[in-house]
């Protein structure tokens, strides 16, 4: 299992970031959900960095530094891929935190230079938990093949932030709030 | 002192050597100070949105638009200030804007991937970094023929000029370099090396100093331009950007940190962080040097800085992802 169920098997290197040239066009992408439960009980499902057993690709998340800023945390797939990830802003108070992918092989997420943010937000009663992204294709160069191009990462991402979400929508409103 | 960007300056600037030049650049800011504010015009590539906004920054708000296809990203303007030349990377080209009709006049096809420019200020030639390749581009200031090329080192991505138009400067994200190019001879002619992945470029009013923003290595490289070296370095907040300098001072967006990172001109210290939006790209001067105009790729928002308060003083909504790499103030 990927994080998504799109890119074809291929042999693709291990992308390190920083050390490679990128496509110049930097995409986002957002996704959000309302979930009728009150937002610190939201936050409270999803505010501990270590813990993504939410996300259900993920079968285990082992890190160290908790919630501080540069702690780090590695998601083991149920298939067995890894990504690793880097807290780079963490606001208890506002609910939020970012991070990014520090090591992925495009294979599981066709992305590069990948940058995150998760936020809880009062919606009036209920929750408003937006998830955004910002990152390049899977493919560094000009001519991308299509399963590492423009849309194909932003059809990747969206996917994850979509099924994240109704996951964690599912979740805390089974639990009854 | 009061304009920035990645191209030089339309004031003329003449050599000058240590401390001299640091006072002529105090004079002169002093001598601006006193010239009234004009309200100055932000032209904020959005590359989301396919489009050119142009802000009025005195209003606060969005007064038009102009479609621009292929992801518009970097921005320069003609010695006159009348026209825009943007860059599409996904095009991949250029177009050309006239910027009181508020229309494209031209557009030219290029290869490889445009992304970085700058307009030569004595000759109005305009220079387009090859993002994938190693050259810049050469292309008449109509904007309608390419006529050249320059070979530089990797990844070209900010240029600057020279006030004389004599010396061409490119970051070489990949090279870890700044070309110096010789533009009678459309030839580089030395090759300086700085930070990790130096991206936007910008030199001072006089054309002595260039200052690279060192997006992995977090740090902005001091260049004196006629020694060809680097005299030092500056640490930043994450991912470095572009820098824009105003008085005795320069900020530099940090796309990661989502700051604006200000540092003293003269000491090469870290003095403060400003919280702007999310990935600030592009930064500048307004003419009067009171203010710095930020784009903020990810909040789709300008964010305005007093230089002197160092405080966010307004947010201006804008179309999506905007960019504004380059000089986009005037």
């Amino acid at each position: 299992m990927k994080f998504l169920a799109l890119t074809t098997a291929a042999a693709f290197a291990v992308v390190s970031f920083g050390a490679q040239a990128h496509g110049p066009t930097r995409k986002k992408v957002e996704e959000t959900v309302e979930i009728n439960a009150a937002p610190d009980k939201v936050w409270a499902v999803i505010s501990n960095f270590q813990d993504m057993s939410w996300l259900p690709p993920v079968a285990k998340t082992e890190g160290k530094g908790g919630n501080e800023i540069k702690a780090t945390r590695t998601l083991t797939l149920k298939d067995g891929a890894t990504v690793d990830e880097e807290l780079y802003k963490y606001s208890a108070e506002k609910m939020s935190y970012s991070y990014r992918i520090t090591k992925v092989d495009v294979k599981t997420l066709p992305v590069n230079d990948y940058s995150s943010t998760i936020k809880v937000e009062d919606a009036g009663g209920k929750t408003k938990v937006s998830w955004d992204g910002a990152f390049y294709r899977g493919y560094m160069n000009n001519d991308p093949p299509p399963e590492l191009n423009d849309e194909a990462s932003q059809k990747a991402v969206r996917g994850l932030y979509r099924t994240g979400l109704d996951a964690l929508k599912a979740k805390v409103e089974k639990s009854g709030s | 002192m009061s304009r920035s960007g990645t191209i030089a300056t339309r004031r003329k600037g003449r050599p000058l050597a240590g401390p001299l030049r640091l006072a002529n650049v105090v004079l002169m800011t002093a001598w601006l100070g006193v010239v009234p504010a004009c309200a100055d015009e932000a032209l904020v590539t959005a590359q989301g949105a396919n489009a050119l906004a142009i802000v009025d920054l005195e209003a606060g708000s969005v007064v038009g638009q102009v479609a621009i296809d292929g992801a518009p990203a970097g921005i320069a303007l003609s010695p006159d200030r009348r026209r825009a030349y943007v860059t599409r990377p996904e095009a991949p080209g250029i177009a050309v804007v006239d910027l009181a009709a508020r229309t494209v006049t031209a557009t030219l096809a290029l290869p490889g991937g445009p992304l970085g420019i700058a307009v030569n200020p004595k000759s109005g030639a305009v220079y387009v970094a090859d993002w994938y390749g190693s050259r810049i581009f050469v292309v008449s200031p109509d904007g309608a023929t390419l006529e050249t090329e320059i070979q530089v080192g990797a990844s070209p991505s900010g240029i600057a000029v020279t006030p004389d138009g004599a010396t061409i400067l490119v970051a070489n994200r990949e090279g870890d370099s700044v070309s110096i190019v010789d533009a009678a001879k459309a030839m580089e002619v030395a090759k300086i090396p700085v930070g990790r992945h130096p991206f936007g470029i910008t030199l001072d009013a006089a054309g002595a100093r260039a200052y690279t923003a060192n997006v992995t290595s977090n740090d902005v490289s001091v260049i004196d331009v006629a020694a060809r070296s680097e005299l030092g370095r500056v640490t930043t907040g994450e991912r470095p950007y572009v820098i824009a300098l105003a008085g005795p001072r320069g900020f530099v967006t940090d796309q990661y940190s989502g700051t604006v990172t200000v540092f003293n001109l003269q000491s090469l210290t870290n003095v403060a962080a400003i919280e702007v939006g999310d990935h600030p790209e592009g930064i500048a001067a307004t003419r009067d040097g009171q203010s710095l105009v930020v784009a903020n790729w990810g909040s789709n928002t300008l964010s305005l800085i007093d230089a002197q308060t160092l405080k966010v003083t307004r947010e201006i909504p804008v179309p999506d992802g905007p960019r504004a790499f380059g000089d986009f103030l005037r």
